[in-house]
């Protein structure tokens, strides 16, 4: 009998844990995917009596795509300006003295509810040494312009999923394309949001600098992104996904579809701009085949991801 | 009434005999309980000494899907493992391999069982909802005894073609107020080789397992009984997979309250709370030719509830039993990439499927006049399925629902009429089943016969069985025939169909498959049974099976047993016995190329084995020597996954002591 007891005992010692602890699934999404909800204040400068501060998640302007929130203050009274008319321009000064601006809204709009200004900007460079962004504010207030400018730092993106790409379509058109959500995706389908901007070359010659006419950007309409992701790890045989939707514009002018991942890990979205008319922007159909060990071949217009 | 059909002396050579067990009394319920203990070995004619998978082949109407010479997958009626409930004493369980890596036969050892009991059809339904029937694992319990005494038993054997060692131990004490059990045994394998003295790579195993049981008798009339069985395998080798295993564990546990009564409409009231936890780890590292290296982890834990009672009425009986459980579903898989400081990727194949299943189930059973009974009998069953990760779902199905409430109705009815030398039986049977979890919520799970992935379908319809069968049968004097038929219909049968979208997960895959509902099914399975006492000392036993099963297009089901034959010679003498018997199926002619079937060829085998059985002092001891496939044919059979081959000539030998 004592045996039997001793058995038990020892049974159940040995047998009451796993060997092996099942993978806490919340945490192995968290571990590669920084996700910010909080809007903070990243830049601020002053002008006059007047203070501008503009909020980015996380307190931090990243490459890519940023929503900004702009507050004008009377730092007299501390009151918060809401008639104001405001502009916003961010230039890059490269080491060779050229200048190049980003996607981004110039003019932003007063959101009465939330009590800001509400704007973007899709930067398409984090600030290296010499390379620099400057902002450039202009502003009114008691029917006076103010005017404003001052360095801005602009962070590396380490979340993959707001990666953003930029190039010269078929139309020699300058293009950019911003992911904006989801900042963390799943082993899902996720909703995919998307801007998509395009450099609107200047038809006057330059006035004074910053000439806004110089660095316009704006949001272009009715074009479609195909979409087609794939996984590009080799042994992965350009693994890809089912029941995706291609992206189409909304009402609030960004572009909306599903990416379903059916995996964690590195993945690629492979796209094919079409313009309003369907004709190819840019892009390429990429293979289809199952190809174990090989790397599938991209799309000439891809964004990785990794979640 | 109750039906026991228990397996007695069966061969690999014999026909499966029912033996039908009345309990008119508590005292007859109690001699059954001793009967089970002393009579039911898992053993077969031609080898006293199998693992549990050798012994369920014995019978006529299971079959295996062999994916090595470990853990075979039971079909019964030529189905598979998803169509029929196979429990151990009613207690469900579940195993933990995306990849039926782990049947539930896989989880125990031939020296913990006193019988195996096999219902065909519907009338399996009184352990939970089923198509194909039910396969009650029996635990060995000995019963109470006036005298105080020790009983035990030691058998040992080695089986020359895999290096086969084995040693299994038993011991049980019992007394007036308490009995205990006990088990302990090892198996030890390497690869075997097959017919051309090829070594089968990756086929060896080695398996612990161990079990208890006490109880003690709380009154005259009642008992409580405490059972535990663990299990564990390590370093299993299964040829025909990408990969092996590196460690299953299962704890097997339950605790029981018996009543009996002595007057009155119920006789007995067996309640029993069980928990039983397994958990699963393949291991890829021994196979460097694979292209992606994966953990594939999984758990499945179930926690239940069964209780039984059996009244009796004068020539009325029947039996009552709740079933319950719940059970939690696991498969994790994670793959490294070729840079490993890239990150990994990682999936879930059971994305934490949780089972839950209350259900009454109840036989009744009429003795009409002597000579004839009929049968009635139905279970009505909730299964709600829940699918925690359920976003994993919805990438191939939009919109599923997280939460599943299926009904699960059965019913059948039977009549047996006995007249002189002959016995007639016929019976029907309605049933229906729910998808289980990789049928309902399995994602990307390689499928290495076919090779396609397969994705469940929340939103499969349950599978709708109505069935018939009847049997009739001759026995004088020195000769008997049985002939059993039985004829199954499947609405809205459950397989895998190619998808045309998405795109395969795992290297080897060629597509992507998706669990869908047929419109329907049908199965045929027929069996002949016939044996000869030639001469007082010589017997001669002969079987005969043969199965069909079709889609709704005429096209066939995969893993159909083609018509299969067996025959043996067996003689006895004094303490002496030889017995011969070959054994084969004929061509595989009605395979399906559209599940990764090709066509298997006819083949045969003869095996010869010898005992001696001896005293020394009061310790009865059994020595048997004998051969399987004596010709060292190479062969394989429609149910080996991916054509591996069989074992070529086997030469084992086995020392039992008993006391």
């Amino acid at each position: 009998m004592k045996i039997f007891n001793y058995c038990t005992i020892v049974l159940f010692f040995t047998i009451m844990s796993c060997t092996i602890d099942k993978t806490d699934y919340e945490a192995e999404i968290d571990s590669q995917v920084p996700e910010y909800y909080e809007f903070k204040e990243a830049f601020s400068v002053n002008s006059g009596i007047y203070k501008v501060s503009i909020e980015a998640l996380n307190g931090t302007f990243y490459k890519g795509y940023n929503e900004l929130h702009l507050k004008v203050i009377n730092t007299q009274t501390n009151e918060e300006i809401n008639s104001s008319k405001v502009t916003f321009l961010p230039i890059l000064s490269n080491t060779d003295g050229s200048t190049t601006s980003c996607p981004h809204s110039y003019n932003f709009e007063y959101d009465a509810t939330n009590k800001y200004y509400s704007g973007y900007s899709v930067f398409i460079n984090e600030s290296i040494n010499a390379d620099s962004w400057k902002i450039y504010l202009s502003f009114t207030a008691s029917n006076q312009t103010y005017k404003a400018d001052k360095v801005a730092t602009v962070e590396k993106q380490n979340n993959m999923n707001l990666n953003m790409t930029a190039f010269t379509g078929k139309d020699n058109e300058q293009y950019f394309i911003a992911l904006i959500a989801p900042q963390k995706p799943t082993v899902s389908e996720n909703p995919l949001t998307a801007g998509i901007y395009k450099y609107n070359k200047p038809t006057t010659a330059a006035g004074t600098f910053p000439d806004p006419t110089q660095y316009s950007y704006s949001e272009v309409d009715n074009y479609t992104l195909k979409l087609d992701p794939r996984m590009p790890e080799p042994s992965m045989g350009n693994h890809s996904s089912p029941n995706n939707k291609d992206l189409t514009q909304e009402d609030d002018g960004l572009y909306h579809g599903v990416v379903n991942y059916t995996m964690t890990g590195n993945w690629t979205l492979n796209f094919i701009m079409l313009n309003q008319n369907g004709l190819i922007i840019k892009g390429t159909v990429v293979p289809t085949d199952f190809t174990p060990g090989v790397e599938g071949v991209k799309s000439e217009l891809f964004i990785d991801t990794l979640f | 009434m109750k039906y026991l059909l228990l397996f007695l002396f069966l061969g690999l050579t014999i026909t499966a005999q029912n033996t039908e067990t009345q309990n008119d009394s508590i005292e007859k319920l109690k001699e059954v309980e001793i009967k089970s203990a002393a009579k039911n070995k898992i053993e077969t004619e031609m080898k006293m000494a199998v693992s549990v998978d050798e012994f369920l082949s014995s019978s006529d109407n299971i079959s295996f899907i062999k994916r090595g010479a470990y853990a075979w997958e039971p079909l019964l009626n030529n189905m598979s493992s998803e169509r029929s409930t196979i429990t151990i004493d009613g207690m469900h369980i579940f195993g933990a391999c995306t990849d039926k890596m782990d049947p539930v036969t896989s989880y125990v050892e031939s020296n913990n069982l006193a019988a195996i009991d096999i219902k065909s059809g519907q009338e399996g339904s009184l352990h939970g909802a089923t198509v194909a029937g039910s396969i009650d694992l029996k635990r060995r319990s000995t019963a109470f005894s006036l005298e105080k005494k020790w009983m035990g038993s030691y058998q040992s054997g080695f089986e020359f073609n895999n290096n086969q060692f084995f040693n299994l131990g038993n011991i049980a004490y019992s007394s007036n107020r308490f009995v205990a059990d006990g088990s302990i045994s090892y198996r030890k394998a390497d690869d075997y080789f097959d017919g051309n003295n090829d070594e089968v790579k990756h086929s060896q195993y080695k398996k612990f397992n161990t079990s208890l049981g006490l109880a003690y008798k709380t009154s005259e009339l009642s008992s409580v009984r405490f059972d535990a069985i663990f299990d564990m395998a390590k370093d299993v080798g299964y040829p025909a997979l990408p990969m092996d295993l590196w460690l299953s564990r299962a704890l097997i546990t339950s605790a029981s309250y018996k009543q009996l009564f002595e007057d009155g409409l119920v006789r007995v009231i067996d309640t029993k709370v069980y928990f039983n936890a397994i958990e699963h780890y393949m291991d890829d590292t021994t196979r460097p030719e694979n292209l992606v290296h994966m953990d594939m982890p999984g758990w499945s834990t179930t926690y239940g509830l069964v209780s039984k009672a059996n009244i009796r009425k004068n020539n009325y009986s029947s039996e009552i039993q709740l079933n319950a459980y719940d059970n939690v579903s696991i498969a994790e898989m994670r793959m490294y990439p070729q840079d490993r400081s890239e990150r990994t990727m990682f999936a879930y194949s059971w994305p934490w499927v949780t089972t839950r299943y209350g259900g009454l189930s109840m036989n009744n059973n009429w003795d009409i006049s002597e000579k004839s009974q009929l049968n009635l009998g139905g279970s009505l069953g909730v299964n709600y399925n829940y699918s925690k990760y359920v976003e994993f779902n919805w990438i191939f199905h939009p919109g599923a629902p997280q939460e599943k409430t299926r009904f699960l109705p059965s019913l059948h009815a039977g009549y047996n009429l006995d007249l002189e030398n002959f016995n007639f039986s016929a019976g029907t049977g309605y049933g229906h089943r729910a998808p289980s979890v990789s049928e309902g919520y399995g994602y990307y799970i390689y499928n290495s016969f076919d090779r396609y992935d397969y994705i469940g379908d929340p939103n499969l319809k349950n599978e709708i069985s109505y069935e018939g069968n009847a049997s009739a049968g001759f026995n004088k004097e020195r000769f008997s025939i049985q002939a059993k038929v039985n004829y199954f219909y499947i609405q809205n049968y459950i397989i895998g169909r190619i998808l045309s979208m998405g795109s395969p997960m795992n290297y080897q895959s060629v597509g992507v498959k998706g669990y869908t509902s047929l419109d329907y099914a049908t199965l045929f399975n027929a069996s002949m049974n016939v044996s000869y006492d030639i001469l007082e000392h010589l017997h001669w036993k002969g079987n005969l099976t043969y199965a069909r099963g079709m889609d709704n297009n005429g096209g066939n089901l995969p893993f159909i047993r083609p018509l299969s034959y067996q025959s043996s010679l067996h003689f006895m003498h004094n303490n002496f016995g030889i017995q011969a018997s070959v054994n084969g199926d004929l061509a595989q002619i009605n395979y399906s190329p559209e599940y990764g079937e090709d066509q298997t060829d006819a083949y045969f085998i003869w095996n010869l084995s010898a005992d001696y059985t001896f005293n020394i002092n009061k310790i009865e001891s059994v020595i048997q020597i004998g051969a399987e496939n004596i010709l060292n044919k190479y062969y394989s059979t429609y149910a080996d996954w991916g054509n591996i081959p069989r074992m070529g000539r086997n030469i084992f030998a086995s020392l039992k002591f008993s006391l």
